[in-house]
């Protein structure tokens, strides 16, 4: 295992990113029919693709639907992708098989929102920690010992070791999730919303640890969340989502600051801020309607149903998420800096 | 009319029985909600907000233990029977709950709903009610209000749905609007949407708002005060400003200094955290109940062996804190800054 200390500097690495994702696609068939032939089909990731870097974050924000929680699966082959191509350090995941498959496996880890649903309730969480070394056979290489630092490692008692999910409260069991997460020394983990479960006042301790992890074992992290605050404070990068499409991406302040894509700034000037007098001042961009059917998305734009800029083009022609000018790609024909957040 | 407050709720008490013991849900709370005002009830899960709210409509389950008084208009509601008590709700007290697609029935109109709220407390003429449902569907946002009314519940998106409960709520203009984190199942740019339809509502009705939430940057732009709620009791309540600018109980303070910001770079900083977590309700601790997570507290005495009172530290503004004079000039920032050195 890394060496576990509490060095809280972090050190920007360059280099080769440790995951990529390129051209991803996500289809559902909708089947109908005596004979379930296929009528239609769901678009839940529609061509996406980005990189991670070694000890960074990149998050994944937008609203439910959006394919910010498939993505996250897809990278991890939890869901076979339609087309695309997902790397680790290099090395084709949807290709891997066998041996190199289970060496990924091991490399690539996931926390789940829900720490109620996420822990078996029939384990103790010694077994629950214990099982992913038995199963890549690293118990009696000193299973238990380990399993004592990562519980110590995460803010629990290593005492407990014999207790249930049961006895545990919300923040203790998401604490269990990320030790879990971390017995096969991941260089990757997908957080598919850890905090969003958690009360307010335990959350800020869950995000702390999670950043120390990062900086002492060099973690990649995927953030997949909709707390916007949260995303800001944990992310180096942040990919905004609608519809299966990233229509912003860029080093986080750039989008919080320079938000370009009209939906990015209709997200961003949604949230509420904890400050009643910046509150009473801000304008809100209300957005008509609802988000379409990714059954049936609109034609070229997917935003341009709820978008105020829309224009003919918008229609015609899917806009590319390419920088024009704002200093990070934009997925609008109209792409235009403003408003800043507060 | 008298000068009494809208509602006046003083050392309210819920208790339940389980296996385990004896719940405290609510423990002793006293507080007005004024004319036209707008009141938001913060806290965590299991604070007792929601609590609070189902006492004063009776609406808890009959084996509940509630005691203290809550007025309204100088009329006592704790322990009137659902008889006494139907009248007014819907017609002067209604509720949103947080879940909107479990409030509603899923096999009527939606029309047909919101128009029974009418019936019940009011004759109407069948023309007359069609039309205020289409009016109160209007007001809140919906589009094609006419057609909308004629749909069933599973055709509304969730935003939707929660401002047609929005809509039945105000369907016999209460004077008090209960709103039930009314918001929390939402996306953000719903809740946007749902948020300024209590804003525009509040503006036009003045109808008195009060505003249930776990999230602080909800009610910071629409409540006049605030109350905060922590393990069954209030333990502070202000004006708007005075509790996010000038907050005098610490557990305000953490609450504000550990939320991290949309528009605040703080990338690579620690977050503020408050140690340790929520109490048992069961057996809560001795004196203050915030005392074990509390970084101010002078143990043992009196944190862990005095109930501190919410008493008056600024005209208006009350906290319940024995040290809370000791926090004055202690901004969210620069608890943040302190933790960090």
């Amino acid at each position: 295992m890394t060496s576990i200390t509490s060095e809280s500097t972090v050190s920007p690495r360059v280099g080769s990113p440790v995951l990529e994702v390129d051209r991803l696609v996500k289809d559902y068939p909708i089947r109908a029919g005596l004979l379930r032939r296929e009528v239609g089909r769901v678009s839940a990731v529609a061509d996406i693709s980005f990189s991670v870097h070694k000890g960074k974050t990149l998050s994944l924000v937008g609203e439910s639907g959006c394919g910010k929680t498939t993505t996250g699966r897809c990278i991890l082959r939890l869901i076979e992708p339609t087309s695309g191509e997902v790397r680790f350090a290099g090395t084709d995941v949807m290709k891997a098989s066998g041996k190199e498959l289970r060496a990924l496996r091991r490399s690539m880890q996931i926390v789940y929102q829900d720490p109620y649903a996420s822990l078996n309730p029939r384990l103790t969480v010694g077994s629950i920690l214990a099982d992913p070394l038995k199963v890549h056979g690293r118990w009696h290489d000193g299973g238990s010992e380990r399993i004592c630092r990562l519980l110590e490692r995460v803010g629990l008692d290593p005492k407990h070791v014999n207790r249930y999910p049961h006895e545990f409260s919300g923040g203790q069991r998401q604490r269990i999730g990320i030790a879990r997460a971390l017995t096969l020394d991941p260089d990757l983990i997908v957080l598919d919303e850890p905090v969003s479960a958690l009360d307010v006042s335990i959350r800020a301790g869950v995000v702390n640890l999670l950043e120390e992890l990062q900086v002492e074992l060099d973690l990649a992290y995927v953030f997949i969340a909709h707390d916007l605050g949260v995303v800001r404070h944990v992310s180096d990068e942040v990919a905004v989502m609608y519809l299966g499409k990233i229509v912003e991406i860029g080093p986080s302040d750039a989008v919080y600051d320079h938000a370009s894509h009209p939906y990015t700034q209709a997200l961003l000037s949604a949230v509420p801020v904890p400050d009643p007098k910046v509150e009473r001042e801000r304008r809100r961009i209300l957005l008509e309607g609802d988000v379409p059917s990714p059954v049936d998305p609109p034609s070229g734009c997917r935003f341009r149903t709820r978008c105020w800029k829309a224009q003919q083009i918008c229609a015609e022609e899917e806009p590319a998420l390419i920088d024009r000018g704002q200093g990070h790609p934009v997925a609008c024909h109209f792409a235009d800096e403003a408003l800043p957040v507060s | 009319m008298s000068d009494a407050p809208l509602l006046e709720v003083d050392d309210l008490r819920v208790e339940f029985t389980t296996d385990d013991g004896i719940v405290t849900a609510v423990d002793g709370i006293s507080f007005t909600v004024e004319d036209h005002e707008v009141l938001g009830v913060v806290g965590e899960s299991g604070s007792g907000k929601t609590v609070t709210a189902l006492a004063i409509l009776g609406l808890l389950p009959k084996k509940t233990t509630v005691t203290g008084s809550a007025k309204w208009r100088g009329r006592e509601l704790i322990g009137l029977g659902d008889k006494e008590l139907q009248p007014l709700r819907g017609e002067e007290i209604a509720i949103v709950f947080q879940d909107a697609l479990a409030s509603f029935n899923p096999v009527f109109t939606i029309g047909s709903q919101i128009g029974e709220a009418i019936e019940v407390h009011h004759e109407i003429a069948s023309k007359d009610r069609d039309e205020r449902v289409v009016e109160l569907l209007d007001l809140v946002g919906i589009p094609n209000p006419r057609q909308r009314a004629d749909q069933y519940p599973h055709e509304f998106s969730g935003g939707m749905r929660q401002r047609a409960m929005i809509a039945m709520a105000l369907a016999n203009d209460p004077a008090l609007l209960i709103a039930d984190e009314p918001t929390t199942a939402l996306d953000v740019t719903l809740q946007a949407q749902v948020l300024e339809v209590l804003e525009r509502i509040q503006a036009r009705t003045r109808s008195s708002i009060m505003l249930i939430t776990h999230d602080l940057g909800v009610v910071a732009g629409i409540a006049d005060r605030i109350a905060v709620m922590y393990a069954g009791r209030h333990i502070e309540t202000g004006p708007v400003d005075q509790i996010f600018y000038e907050p005098r109980h610490p557990y305000t303070l953490g609450l504000l200094a550990s939320l991290p910001r949309l528009d605040r770079k703080t990338h690579g900083q620690k977050l503020y955290r408050i140690t340790g977590q929520p109490p048992s309700l069961i057996e809560r601790p001795p004196g203050c109940t915030f005392h074990p997570r509390c970084e101010f507290a002078r143990l043992p005495e009196p944190c862990a062996t005095v109930v501190p009172a919410l008493e008056e530290v600024d005209p208006s503004h009350r906290a319940a804190c024995h040290f809370s004079e000791g926090l004055v000039g202690l901004t969210p920032e620069r608890l943040r800054e302190g933790q960090r050195a």
